[in-house]
């Protein structure tokens, strides 16, 4: 159960986001969410959470189940229980073993970096 | 020049000797000021708006939680300094903005460390600590999001509060924080969920008429807007203040 941290937003469990959220600092979801979500911190999503959006982060760590492109300028950690369906991009991935990824990857900081400021030019 | 203002309560002769004490040390420290009292039939916000008019730049609520909240409001938009000084049974707010209770918070009161804080607004009341309600059904609504509880869930919109499961919301930071709760039963027992979103500004719609507590008074209503008005809020506070 994620516990408030200060300057952190948390989507916990039983709780739905439909819509476009713009988040400063770390991100946490555990319930569900529909729509985009960007954060200028890092991105945790939990095992039991449900993400159908594009999502943006500095950091993420996936547990849980992703439909939608992702885009993260730092490092990309899927733990074993973790499925993404989509785009990936990142400086760097981690894959836990039993994690699914169908989608492409892109790696590398310089793709990591001009995917956000494209992302960030197109607004 | 600082104008103090006791709330009714104080005139129990039970007070009378921290009040002497106060005074004393007040006049030590070359704070001292003039004394308006509150009483049952003496609309405050025309005392304190008068003693404004006359030149106080800081209002002392000598008191508690309740005195203070009533010199804020009567503050309004003048941007006058505020200040707690505690005396007597008190709620949360001396401990959060670092006032001890009784004669030492006049050292703290001389030492004048200001600090502006945000303050909310429910349906055009202004609020310091939080709005709060009881399960029920709800939605919250942004410009670019909709925020909707699967169950019954408690919710509260907080800008200053002790920390507790929702960690610690800062007052300083231009906005206020929704906390919504529910309960979920599992194989290990009961088990609470927190969400917490930061927001400027919200719409929380009700299924039912329903009956909020902005800091502690009742707001009946099924429709409530919120917005954080930053930096509204000028107080004096204490170095062991709780954000």
């Amino acid at each position: 159960m994620a516990k408030g941290n200060g300057g952190e937003t948390i989507i916990a469990h039983g709780v739905r986001l439909e819509g476009e959220m713009a988040a400063e600092g770390d991100l946490v979801i555990e319930g569900e969410v529909h729509g985009n979500i960007k954060t200028t911190g890092d991105l945790r999503v939990g095992e039991n959470a449900l993400v159908e959006a594009d999502v943006e982060a500095e950091n993420a760590v996936i547990a849980g189940e992703i439909r939608g492109n992702i885009k993260i300028r730092g490092k990309l950690e899927l733990f074993p229980s973790s499925t993404l369906t989509g785009d990936v991009v990142t400086d760097v991935l981690a894959i836990g073993p039993g994690a699914q990824v169908n989608g492409k990857i892109t790696m590398g900081s310089a793709v990591a970096t001009r995917a956000s400021r494209k992302s960030e030019e197109a607004e | 020049m600082y104008c103090y203002v006791y709330d009714e309560f104080l005139q129990d002769r039970r007070y009378e000797r921290d009040l002497s004490l106060i005074e004393t040390r007040l006049t030590d420290l070359g704070i001292a000021g003039k004394i308006a009292r509150l009483a049952l039939f003496r609309d405050s916000h025309e005392l304190i708006r008068d003693e404004i008019r006359n030149g106080a730049t800081t209002i002392v609520a000598v008191g508690n939680d309740r005195t203070l909240r009533r010199a804020l409001d009567a503050v309004g938009d003048t941007k006058t300094v505020v200040a707690l000084l505690p005396v007597g049974p008190q709620g949360v707010l001396a401990g959060l903005l670092g006032m001890p209770v009784g004669v030492l918070s006049c050292d703290v009161l001389s030492a004048r460390i200001i600090e502006e804080l945000d303050c909310g607004e429910v349906n055009g009341r202004r609020f310091v600590q939080s709005v709060r309600s009881e399960d029920a059904s709800f939605v919250a609504r942004t410009k670019n999001y909709t925020l909707t509880p699967l169950k019954k869930s408690s919710f509260e919109v907080r800008n200053l509060a002790e920390p507790d499961d929702a960690g610690t919301q800062s007052p300083v930071d231009g906005r206020l924080s929704l906390i919504i709760r529910s309960t979920r039963f599992g194989l290990l027992g009961k088990r609470q969920d927190v969400s917490i979103v930061p927001f400027q500004e919200m719409m929380v719609l009700f299924e039912k008429m329903t009956e909020v507590m902005v800091d502690g008074e009742s707001l009946p209503g099924k429709d409530f807007a919120f917005r954080v008005i930053p930096k509204a809020l000028r107080l004096v506070t204490g170095r062991t203040r709780k954000f």
